[in-house]
């Protein structure tokens, strides 16, 4: 028992010796942390998708040009099991054992503030598609950056999309589930309702997951013309069963993210009709690309033909989030490996990217709240209808008239 | 012989006091960091479960206590990390006292759903309270040198490891935990006081847990109620003791090595079949319980000559 | 106090769902001595049975329910052997045995299903999840979902049959005679292996057809289990662990406390009341509400 200790200790010794030469290499490395299992892996894998996808266009393209010479890209996954310190752990592997030369970030808010400090330390760039937290961006983390505004920039809009329909909405029920991001969603509904001159109601912070049936019986009797809702995926799917089955249809029904995951519809069918959301991206968006896709659909076309489900902005975000590293590298003619140095001027000139892509205008704030975060996009009101995602404001990007008010259940 | 075995463990913590002489890889390091931390808190399970017989679901309080305390007082009160750490372990200490004397009137499965139950309602408090940043979690300064966070969580554990081996092995409470453990009303009789004996046992138990979530905090820099006041610490902390062999020193040690190397080897090396190891782990866990009903510990056979001597 | 009927009947309906989680559970209990970990993750599998099923032959998913419970019945009866090697022979403590052992089930079986049903949450349609019953009298008004009537009136059916098969049944007598005393039930001729193993495969069946059900009234994805646990788990320990007739006291009284608290109070801490209610019961009457557990 002892010597088999020993053994083991000597075992480690050996394989962790840091003799390990500085390699050359003529393709980038990079990491990738993201939530691959446990309970975020739905949004992990959206992520995901969204991450391949960039990296196989890139390398279908040849590469990455710096200087007349093509780089291939090549990414390395690190799951953090939908855990802050195992998304740490994670990072600090890529960066010390792969010796990635930047970092894709991963899904949710909670990784990616502990995995922060540690790109902060080895000063790897990082840079999520996904997270939307308002906290991130606080903390001014100098080698973090997201390409989705946080949702109290674009949980706003949503609303003051629904103040302008006639007959104006006047008053709201609005409640978010008690996690990060579902929590700051409602906070911001709720700002913006006030803001608008909307009577909010009732207000309240849930526990996550439960069965909402008996409070959606107390909002019955409030009656109010918008209920807004800040949840996830499965949340947003019971509740709207438990409206359907209490029979109670308010004027508007509006969610954030995940009425755009392919899923609330599939699960739904056509009580999915109506529901309003908020999102940055869609995928008949009249986008100018420049780089990779041309616009939109295009990307949305790719991605149907790779994974055979419809891209949401989540994952066109992560690809997004390829396509800005991309072109800061070209800018500042960085080559694999990417030295210290190199990945300190990166982050200066992320910091100056300003491109216009298939996912829309990127780039990042470099100071106050947002800092780091992407200001470029504006945010969107979309609807379900006829089982589709269309964008309903605001009027200079709708595709389409709000369906309002919601048609009753009983009428569908 | 136990003074054999006593220097077996004293060689065993010195080779790992040499470790980051000799690793320079902060990753690695880091793995070593949590393998501790994960010995740190099946040992401490395994006072209760193993020498006790009582079955605390609810360990990840202790934990998340712990991790909380120092969190708030660190960033909250501008704290020192020590002081603070300390503190974290003296109020999982005292949340067990305070909790013991109910709950630990409870046997068997009552107790350990009352455990659980337990730790869920303080989860649900945290997510509910504005000092405690509710599910934002809240943020630590960050301090990145893995040098000092592998020596502070060794010495935590470390020092409980032997402080156990001593109480429990060498002084006559080991004995007495182990007589109400057999017999509580046996116990009675012969004089002791099972209600003492057991309060005791839960805040050992407690005590070091709260302290190794309070440097869990600190090393990892962000702390939230799912990853602190999960299931996960009890949950992973229960089957790793079972794994190694329950009721003893090694048998916990052994287990959480096995189970978080597996763990972590699957997740550094194989990760495209991220899933396949929930699959493997839980199949492992279910065989290791039809077949190694005494654990790990229990197969290795001068090992089990041993365990017939305490006996 | 106009919501007051509504209140009660959203906590009825609740506590039926809690019902058909925990009843099985606690037979399985009084029997055979194990606290199954993975009882959320037969009702995970029973849902996912219950939609492909549904996908596949495209009949109303309540007439599915008998295919469901048969197959999920034939799943669990091997199992239990494997059960009772755990919990017997020399093993020192056969409750944490067990629920070990099952707690590897349960990785396993969420981890089987990540794998090969997907990270998406779904829904199982039925004719009967759309429609609503609206009853108003003067200033109060009630609204009865049908799909949650169904749930209330299967628990109801459920809850009858298996009363029936104990007390009127000699494979219930046998169950009784095993859930007081092995040793004795073994001398009076008693099968008590066999009867275990019906006694579990019942159980496995009910549980997948819960699941079926809460796929219909609520949502259903791979990784639902644990949550369904955790009301398992609370019920049963507020019935008295293994004393089935105080399940459906137990389950109402759960969901009336969680719609009473939606309805009434601050949402944000109705979880926070269960566990606190969950822990002082224990402290209180360990036994259960009505002091009749094992």
């Amino acid at each position: 028992m002892r010597r088999a200790v020993w053994l083991a200790l000597i075992a480690v010794a050996v394989l962790a010796s840091p003799l390990r030469a500085e390699e050359k290499r003529d393709f980038f490395k990079i990491g990738v942390v993201t939530e691959l299992s446990g309970d975020l892996a739905t949004g992990g894998n959206v992520t995901k998708r969204g991450y391949d996808l960039w990296a196989e266009a890139v390398n279908k393209t040849g590469g990455i040009a710096i200087g007349g010479k093509k780089y291939q890209v090549k990414l390395y996954y690190a799951d953090a099991q939908s855990n802050p310190s195992q998304g740490a752990a994670a990072a600090e592997r890529l960066i010390t054992q792969e010796k990635v030369d930047f970092i894709l970030g991963p899904y949710s808010s909670g990784v990616t503030i502990a995995v922060a400090p540690v790109v902060e330390k080895y000063k790897v760039p990082m840079i999520t598609g996904s997270a939307e937290s308002p906290l991130i961006w606080k903390q001014k983390f100098l080698y973090t950056f997201g390409t989705i505004p946080p949702v109290n920039f674009t949980g706003a809009a949503a609303i003051q999309t629904l103040v302008g329909l006639s007959p104006a909405p006047r008053t709201a029920v609005i409640f978010g589930s008690n996690d990060t991001f579902s929590k700051a969603t409602a906070e911001a509904f709720d700002g913006a309702a006030k803001k608008a001159g909307i009577k909010v109601l009732k207000f309240n912070i849930v526990p996550a997951g439960q069965d909402l049936t008996p409070l959606m019986s107390a909002v019955k009797v409030l009656n109010p013309d918008i209920v807004a809702f800040g949840g996830h995926d499965e949340e947003l799917i019971k509740l709207v069963k438990s409206l359907r089955q209490i029979d109670f249809t308010p004027k508007a029904l509006l969610m954030h993210y995940g009425v755009t995951e392919p899923a609330f519809v599939d699960a739904l069918k056509k009580d999915a009709n109506q529901t309003f959301g908020g999102a940055v991206w869609t995928a008949t968006e009249k986008t100018k690309g420049k780089i990779l896709w041309k616009d939109a659909p295009t990307y949305a076309a790719t991605a149907m033909k790779a994974f055979n489900v419809p891209a949401d902005y989540t994952q066109a975000g992560s690809s997004a989030a390829g396509i800005a590293f991309q072109v800061a590298l070209e800018k500042i003619k960085a080559t694999p490996p990417v030295s210290e140095a190199k990945r300190a001027e990166l982050v200066k000139e992320l910091e100056k990217v300003d491109v216009e892509t298939f996912y829309g205008r990127v780039k990042f704030a470099t100071e106050g709240d947002f800092y780091h975060s992407n200001v470029g996009l504006n945010p969107l009101t979309i609807q379900i209808q006829n089982g589709r995602v269309v964008v309903v404001g605001p009027k200079t990007n709708a595709e389409m008239k709000a369906q309002y008010p919601m048609t009753p259940w009983s009428k569908r | 012989m136990k003074d054999r075995r006593l220097s077996g463990h004293l060689l065993v913590f010195a080779a790992m006091l040499l470790i980051p002489a000799v690793v320079h890889d902060t990753f690695l390091l880091r793995v070593f960091t949590e393998a501790v931390m994960w010995i740190g808190l099946a040992v401490t399970f395994d006072v209760l479960a193993g020498y006790t017989g009582y079955l605390n679901f609810g360990h990840s309080a202790f934990f998340g206590i712990g991790a909380y305390i120092t969190a708030i007082l660190m960033v909250r009160a501008g704290w020192h990390f020590a002081p603070a750490a300390a503190l974290g372990g003296a109020a999982a200490g005292l949340g067990a006292l305070i909790a013991g004397f109910p709950t630990l009137r409870l046997r068997g499965a009552y107790f350990a759903i009352a455990t659980w139950a337990l730790a869920r309602a303080i989860q649900q408090g945290v997510l509910m309270m504005d000092i405690t940043g509710g599910p934002d979690g809240m943020r630590l300064p960050a301090l990145l040198s893995p040098g000092f966070f592998y020596y502070i969580m060794l010495g935590v554990v470390g020092v409980t490891f032997f402080a156990y081996w001593f109480l429990l092995e060498r002084a006559p409470f080991g004995l007495k935990l182990k007589a109400v453990r057999e017999d509580e009303q046996g116990a009675e009789a012969l004089g002791l006081n099972p209600t003492k004996l057991k309060i005791q046992a839960f805040v050992l138990s407690a005590v070091p847990t709260g302290i190794i979530g309070g440097v869990f905090a600190y090393w990892v820099t962000f702390i939230d109620p799912a990853s602190t006041l999960g299931d996960l610490v009890s949950d992973q902390a229960l089957v790793m003791v079972v794994f190694g062999g329950m009721g003893t020193l090694t048998g916990p040690v052994i287990g959480a090595v096995l189970i978080f190397t597996f763990k972590t080897v699957f997740w550094a090396y194989l990760s495209d079949y991220e899933v396949l190891y929930l699959i493997i782990l839980g199949g492992v866990i279910a065989a290791s319980v039809v077949f190694l009903p005494d654990g790990v510990l229990g197969v290795l056979p001068q090992r089990r000559k041993g365990v017939e001597d305490h006996a | 106090m106009e919501l007051l009927p509504q209140a009660l009947v959203d906590g009825i309906m609740l506590g039926a769902i809690y019902i058909i989680i925990a009843i099985a559970f606690s037979l399985v209990y009084g029997v055979m001595h194990v606290i199954d970990f993975a009882v959320g993750e037969w009702i995970m599998l029973g849902a996912f049975g219950g939609y492909y099923l549904f996908q596949w032959t495209r009949i109303e998913p309540l007439l599915l329910l008998p295919a469901v419970f048969v197959v999920f019945a034939a799943i669990g009866y091997p199992l239990q052997p494997l059960i009772h090697r755990v919990l017997s022979g020399r093993r020192g403590n056969p409750l944490l045995m067990g629920l070990v052992f099952t707690f590897g089930l349960s990785l396993m079986f969420r981890g089987l299903a990540q794998t090969f049903f997907g990270f998406y949450s779904l829904s199982i349609p039925s004719r009967f999840s759309n429609g609503s019953f609206f009853f108003q009298n003067g200033g109060l008004s009630v609204t009865i979902s049908s799909v949650r009537l169904t749930g209330l009136v299967y628990a109801l059916v459920i809850t009858g049959i298996l009363n029936y098969l104990l007390k009127h049944t000699d494979f219930g007598l046998g169950v009784r005679a095993l859930a007081q005393n092995r040793d004795a039930a073994g001398l009076m001729g008693v099968n008590n292996k066999r009867t275990s193993a019906y006694v579990y495969a019942i159980y496995v069946g009910i549980s997948a057809m819960t699941g079926v059900l809460i796929g219909m009234i609520l949502s259903l994805s791979a990784k639902m289990g644990p949550d369904y646990t955790t009301f398992a788990f609370f019920v049963v320990v507020l019935a008295g662990m293994g004393y089935l007739a105080g399940v459906p006291a137990a389950a109402f009284l759960l969901g009336i406390i969680q719609s009473f608290f939606l309805i009434y109070l601050d949402p944000g801490y109705t979880l926070l009341a269960v566990f606190v209610l969950l822990y002082t019961i224990l402290l209180v009457s360990p036994r259960g509400l009505f002091g009749k557990g094992v």
